[in-house]
């Protein structure tokens, strides 16, 4: 069987990172190049972190997947916007 | 002047139980109002549910919400709306409240909303039964905010959706999926019912501030996108748009 081409992949991963419960991440980049996937894209908490990568990893065996997720960060001031 | 907290796709569940709540004990010195823009939940399950109902009760100020397409995938929407409602939060789905405030009366209306995309650009009810229905299902999303706006006598009218009613701001989001995120129906009500303001969430790669054709200010204010506990709007309460 021929190899999948990689805009496949990149599609069939997407779906499952949207449908898998284990992520249900809707946002997430994919990019693949040969053997070589990079997730990124913001996540809320390193647990959900590891699910995406958890989930890449089993939908792309034989691949290496790297994970350039960032976890989002909610500590900014909550300064108030004056709306006249 | 009425002040306004707002904040969307919080996305809440078991493992997440109490951090963000302890970001919101400065409320009740800050705000009248918390609005939830929808997306409370990552799967809508009861469960979540309930970690979302335990969260925001009892803040010590009125809290408003809508709920989004992440708490309707279980099908337990209605579990859920329940479950905040029994913690004294109030869930709205083509209806409206006011909350009276020091600085006058705060109307809100809120819908989840649909996608369908924007004027121009957007799908309509021609075709397929699976386009029409989708289509129509926007459009009935806006009519019902446009309605419920329009039934509150407020000195501010503050209109509350999941999804967006413009698409300034989804920049940051790919254009390709612009019809997904929102739709301009929404906006239209926002404009035709003197509102003085759009919030809606969704879109977390996209922007905090647009405004709509007639000059009515929107605010996504999915957490992803405000990088902070949630935002505070001040407005005068004069309304108009």
């Amino acid at each position: 069987m021929a190899e999948e081409r990689p805009q496949y992949k990149v599609g069939r991963l997407r779906r499952a990172l949207a449908e898998d419960p284990r992520t249900n991440e809707l946002g997430i980049e994919v990019r693949v190049r040969d053997r070589d996937v990079h997730l990124t894209g913001e996540v809320a908490c390193e647990e959900r972190r590891r699910a995406v990568v958890e989930v890449a990893r089993e939908n792309l065996p034989g691949h290496e997947v790297y994970d350039e997720l960032t976890v989002a960060r909610i500590d900014g001031d909550t300064a108030e916007e004056r709306l006249p | 002047m009425i002040t306004i907290a707002a904040v969307g796709d919080v996305h809440l569940d078991e493992a997440m139980r109490g951090q963000y709540r302890e970001r919101l004990a400065g409320l009740p010195d800050e705000a009248d109002a918390l609005l939830l823009a929808g997306d409370l939940t990552k799967h809508g399950t009861v469960d979540e549910g309930r970690v979302v109902a335990e969260e925001f009760r009892d803040l010590g100020v009125p809290v408003i919400a809508v709920l989004g397409n992440h708490d309707h995938h279980s099908d337990a929407q209605k579990e859920i709306t329940e479950l905040m409602r029994g913690e004294g939060i109030t869930v709205l789905e083509g209806e409206g409240t006011v909350v009276d405030c020091p600085g006058g009366r705060l109307g809100v209306a809120g819908v989840k909303g649909f996608g369908g995309g924007f004027a121009g650009k957007c799908a309509t009810e021609f075709g397929e039964r699976e386009t029409k229905d989708f289509v129509r299902h926007g459009r009935e999303a806006a009519e019902a905010l446009g309605e419920a706006l329009r039934g509150l006598d407020a000195d501010l009218l503050v209109g509350l959706t999941h999804y967006a009613p413009v698409k300034e701001t989804l920049t940051g989001e790919p254009p390709e999926i612009f019809p997904f995120l929102g739709n301009y129906l929404l906006a239209e009500a926002l404009d035709d019912s003197g509102a003085a303001l759009g919030v809606h969430g969704h879109a977390h790669a996209g922007t905090e501030c647009g405004v709509t054709a007639g000059g009515v200010r929107v605010r996504n204010v999915a957490l992803p996108v405000l990088r902070r506990p949630y935002a505070l709007y001040r407005l005068d309460g004069a309304g108009g748009g």
